[in-house]
């Protein structure tokens, strides 16, 4: 398809939903951002840094200290139970001498922040 | 019962380390469980092959690697080390003898009249400073070129280190606390990169595996575009761990490098090395 026809459609496709369903809209773009907010803590070697262990989505030169994230919802059908393994509750941690690092127990990310990578890779 | 046994043989070499911990360590039976476990995940990789760090790990990487040391960029480094170490030379054989290849392998060492672990650099620092000479700086610079200098004339010997006293068991089983312990914000420790998971990529870091930690040291880094001593480098790993590191030559930094030099023990010196 070419990027005028696409453009096009997007715009209708934008247009028609703003007026039918404005509030679903905007509850959808807000997921969206936080989605992408979650992927860009995940990416950020300052904040998530969860390619220096995991292969995660498109994100370059991942390490392979940890499994890829995928499939999360299969592996984690309790979402809370993804987002303390994130957090690192002595309950999560089963694996030892893991090199998962407990993001919430040591501060390393906040609860929000957390939310919002969790969000992300549930995703994937 | 399938879950306890499990969970123990994947515990393997930490269920035995932390038994021999509570009673009396024995460090030649720790350093031989260590070397088991890394033949047993790594059959094909021979003992001796341990001395070139992360690169065993990868024909590519070790390819790109000989090739930086056949014209090494640590030539000049060692040159100048030999300049500094025939500018005091007097001072120099007073303290060490006139064999300049029987200097590095004597090194770390117990000493038993100050209880403390004794490291190369630390060696020809006192030396100067106890002829009124000017200590170097520690992490790099002219230390770290003369202690090129004295590895790279000490290349094929073996490293040898001793315990058999006491003290320097304590001083070998601190080292190792450190090395074990998860710490710093991330909880991590020096063994879930360098033996747990060496071999393994972090990002595209490729980790290298403890036993030959020691034997090409100082190190010619790409990254820092000089050579750094051991110390300037475990400083670095503590700081991506994001812990606190201790000082180049605290009394920390020496235990811990007497217990890695005490398990690569029968490796070749082969310093100074050039890393990426
Ligand atoms: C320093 C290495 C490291 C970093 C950084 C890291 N992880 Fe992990 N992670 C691991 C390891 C190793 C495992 C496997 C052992 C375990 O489950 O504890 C793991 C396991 C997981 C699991 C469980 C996977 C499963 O299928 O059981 C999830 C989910 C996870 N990590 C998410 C993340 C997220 C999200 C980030 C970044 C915010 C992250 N990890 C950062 C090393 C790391
Ligand atoms: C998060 C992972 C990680 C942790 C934890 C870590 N290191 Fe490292 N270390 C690396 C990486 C990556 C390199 C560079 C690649 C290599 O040579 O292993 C490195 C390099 C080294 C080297 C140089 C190896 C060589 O061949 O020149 C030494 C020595 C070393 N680390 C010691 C330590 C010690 C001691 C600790 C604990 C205080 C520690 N590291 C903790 C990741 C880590």
């Amino acid at each position: 398809m070419n990027s005028k026809m696409k453009q096009l459609l997007t715009a209708l496709a934008l247009s028609t939903a703003v007026l039918t369903v404005p509030a679903t809209v905007q509850a959808a773009e807000k997921a969206a951002s936080a989605i992408d907010e979650g992927k860009k803590l995940a990416f950020s070697r300052s904040k998530g840094n969860c390619l220096a262990c995991h292969m995660v989505a498109d994100g370059a030169m991942p390490g392979n200290i940890g499994p890829a994230i995928i499939a999360m919802k299969l592996r984690f059908p309790d979402k809370q139970k993804l987002f303390d393994k994130v957090w690192g509750t002595p309950e999560s941690q089963t694996v030892p001498n893991s090199m998962m690092p407990p993001f919430g127990q040591n501060g390393i990310l906040t609860d929000s922040e957390i939310h919002k990578i969790v969000d992300y890779i549930y995703t994937l | 019962m399938k879950k306890t046994l499990l969970i123990a043989l994947s515990l393997g070499v930490t269920v035995a380390a932390t038994s021999t911990l509570a009673t009396a360590m024995d460090p030649e039976t720790d350093r031989q469980q260590l070397v088991d476990y890394f033949q047993a995940k790594n059959p094909k990789i021979a003992v001796d092959e341990y001395v070139n760090g992360a690169y065993i790990y990868s024909a590519d990487k070790m390819q790109q690697w000989e090739a930086a040391e056949e014209f090494p960029p640590y030539l000049d480094a060692i040159d100048a080390g030999e300049a500094h170490y025939n500018k005091d030379i007097a001072t120099y054989e007073k303290c060490f003898g006139t064999d300049v290849s029987a200097i590095r392998p004597k090194y770390p060492y117990f000493d038993e009249k100050t209880q403390q672990v004794v490291t190369l650099e630390g060696a020809i620092n006192s030396c100067r400073t106890d002829a009124g000479l000017k200590a170097y700086k520690w992490k790099k610079g002219a230390l770290a070129q003369v202690s090129a200098y004295l590895a790279y004339n000490a290349r094929g010997q073996k490293i040898n280190v001793k315990i058999d006293t006491d003290g320097a068991r304590a001083a070998y089983e601190a080292g190792r606390n450190i090395y074990i312990k998860p710490t710093g914000q991330l909880n991590l420790s020096c063994a879930k990169c360098h033996t747990y998971n060496a071999g393994r990529k972090a990002r595209s870091n490729l980790l290298s595996p403890i036993l030959g930690h020691t034997t090409h040291f100082p190190v010619f880094r790409a990254k820092w575009q000089n050579l750094g001593t051991l110390h300037r480098r475990y400083g670095g790993c503590h700081k991506n761990m994001r812990a606190k590191p201790f000082k180049a030559q605290s009394e920390e930094y020496r235990n811990l490098e007497f217990f890695e030099a005490y398990v690569s023990n029968g490796l070749k010196i082969n310093g100074p090395g050039y890393r990426e």
